[in-house]
């Protein structure tokens, strides 16, 4: 009795975003092909793939700008295709790529945008400007890239809604810029929002993100969650010694060397306590973390 | 129909509605000032020595009241043609354009459906033109008064517009109609002004007669006749309504053509 009565309705509440074998084929191997994941009530989710990867195609689903071939999606259990205003009027949306009228000024936009949703609340609007430090005066047409994200992104917060998808939010943000928006994704998490957020890169979502899809030409290769991805990780650093001979002397120690380059060696760490004591035996001039690309990701995570 | 979405497109097409306006309100006076009720005969010599260069723009006879001479001079070519112009640019930038620059995700990520969307943009394209055409109707008539007092039928003349706003409804609902299906502006404009241009053009041909008469059964424009509005025939008004039945089938398919599609945005 207890399981029937909380059996449905909990598989019901728990998703927030139901994607279901997408498929939409645009030819020549391009598209999406029977993806299937969902997002929980109340998560943060990464969607990651290299460019080109489908991300995109994806969340026009999502959207309702696009229909699919199969398959089908859904956001708090409305179809996306047929009652995507319904859906709306709960969902902010950062576009991937900002388009933005050239004839009007910044805020005429952001009070055109206001109006436009019956948005009446235009303290949220001040307080987002102020976060981001956005002066949305100037023309649309003269504003750099930047900060039309800006703008972009207040548009998309400004109704204080219940589900994000954000659609690589933070390109053209500078790293202060970054840092602050990955300080509202928190702030909106606590809050209890429901995020779905696409990028290229791995260390933009780690920070925010409970569990990770990745993507790669069409196909979904893999969710897991953040915490297993990075275990998974590789750490690769780059040391610099102030000789050559040094770094070769510390290239024959007990640790993993991918590479020697003049003075640099790059070391792949498992273990830190030996790779820490190898450094302590000479003189270090600097100690960069290298970027893995998501490919290096994926393809360790599968390696093992 | 969301009121705001209105305002927007109607503050950034009130310039080109402004221009269009001043150049027929120029074109208007001009044609007027030059109708002389003597003069008529002249112009009618006029239009017998060359009578295929007059009928190519539509004005085969001259006529001796000033409707007639309007419905020659300015409803042959002038009323018909400039209007048509403005509806191609508007019903461009009210659909179309906005897919082609992508400020479309904005109007529809937003509780508004694309229907929604679609009407109100529908209502700001028949709002500008039908306004447009009353504010030239207004000239005509106060022109008319100041230079030739008493002289226009005013009734008639009401009624070879209420004929030519058939026209402008049919040439709005199939330019909307290529404004919704079109994905980039330039075969929007493509298709929405190729083809008015060449009914347009095939109906020139029609009007010098001859064999070429037959070409009227090309073109929609035959279906607004100022003769035969004037002379109160009753298959004028049959015209009429097919225009405006034509219309709403365009209005009606292109509207639904954009609730279902895929937009590239």
């Amino acid at each position: 009795m207890i399981f029937l009565v909380l059996n449905k309705p909990i598989y019901k509440f728990k998703r927030m975003i139901t994607i279901n074998h997408l498929t939409k084929d645009y030819g020549q191997q391009r598209g999406i092909f029977d993806l299937t994941f969902d997002v929980k009530r109340g998560e943060v989710f990464g969607f990651l793939g290299p460019n080109g990867a489908g991300k995109t195609t994806t969340i026009r689903h999502l959207m309702g700008f696009i229909h699919p071939n199969m398959g089908s999606c859904s956001i708090d259990s409305l179809d996306c295709g047929t009652q995507s205003s319904e859906i709306q009027r709960n969902l902010g949306y950062v576009p991937g790529e900002i388009a933005l009228p050239d004839d009007m000024t910044g805020l005429q936009f952001l009070h055109f945008v206001a109006d436009y949703r019956g948005v009446t609340d235009w303290n949220r609007v001040e307080q987002l400007m102020a976060r981001f430090e956005l002066d949305a005066r100037g023309n649309l047409k003269r504003m750099s890239k930047g900060m039309k994200q800006k703008i972009g992104i207040v548009c998309a917060f400004m109704h204080d809604p219940k589900v994000l998808i954000l659609d690589e939010p933070t390109s053209g943000l500078d790293p202060l810029m970054q840092n602050n928006f990955i300080d509202l994704v928190l702030e909106e998490k606590a809050k209890g929002k429901t995020i779905l957020m696409s990028s290229h890169i791995f260390e933009e979502v780690e920070r925010t993100a409970d569990r990770v899809g990745i993507i790669r030409e069409g196909h979904l290769v893999t969710v897991d969650s953040v915490a297993t991805l990075k275990a998974s990780q590789r750490k690769r650093y780059t040391v610099s010694f102030s000789s050559e001979s040094d770094a070769k002397t510390f290239a024959k120690e007990n640790i993993t060397v991918d590479g020697v380059n003049e003075k640099d060696v790059t070391v792949t760490v498992r273990d830190f306590q030996p790779f820490v004591a190898a450094m302590s035996r000479y003189t270090i001039v600097n100690i960069v973390a290298v970027q893995q690309s998501l490919e290096e990701i994926f393809m360790h995570y599968y390696g093992k | 129909m969301n009121t705001t979405l209105f305002m927007r497109e109607v503050r950034s097409s009130y310039k080109l509605w402004l221009i269009f306006i001043a150049i027929l309100a120029m074109y208007i006076s001009v044609i007027i000032s030059m109708f002389d009720p003597k003069l008529g005969e002249t112009l009618d010599l006029f239009a017998k020595a060359m009578p295929d260069m007059m009928s190519l723009f539509g004005m085969g006879s001259t006529g001796a009241t000033l409707i007639e001479f309007l419905s020659n001079y300015l409803y042959g070519m002038l009323m018909i043609v400039f209007p048509m112009v403005f509806i191609i640019m508007l019903a461009n930038r009210l659909i179309a354009a906005h897919v082609d620059r992508g400020s479309m995700t904005y109007l529809l990520a937003s509780p508004n459906t694309r229907r929604k969307v679609a009407l109100t943009q529908m209502t700001v394209l028949l709002s500008m033109t039908f306004t447009l055409l009353l504010i030239c109707v207004g000239i005509t008539i106060g022109v008319s008064a100041v230079m030739f007092p008493e002289a226009l039928a005013i009734g008639d003349f009401l009624w070879l517009n209420v004929g030519l706003a058939c026209l402008l409804f049919a040439l709005c609902g199939y330019c909307f109609f290529i404004s919704c299906v079109s994905n980039e502006t330039g075969k929007a404009v493509m298709f929405g002004a190729g083809i008015p241009t060449f009914f347009y053009l095939v109906q020139m041909l029609a009007n010098m007669g001859g064999k070429l008469v037959n070409l009227k059964y090309v073109t929609i424009f035959t279906l607004f006749s100022p003769k035969q509005i004037l002379a109160g025939e009753a298959s004028a008004w049959w015209m009429c309504g097919a225009l405006m039945l034509i219309g709403f089938v365009f209005f009606f398919v292109g509207i639904r053509r954009f609730e279902k599609r895929d937009l590239p945005l």
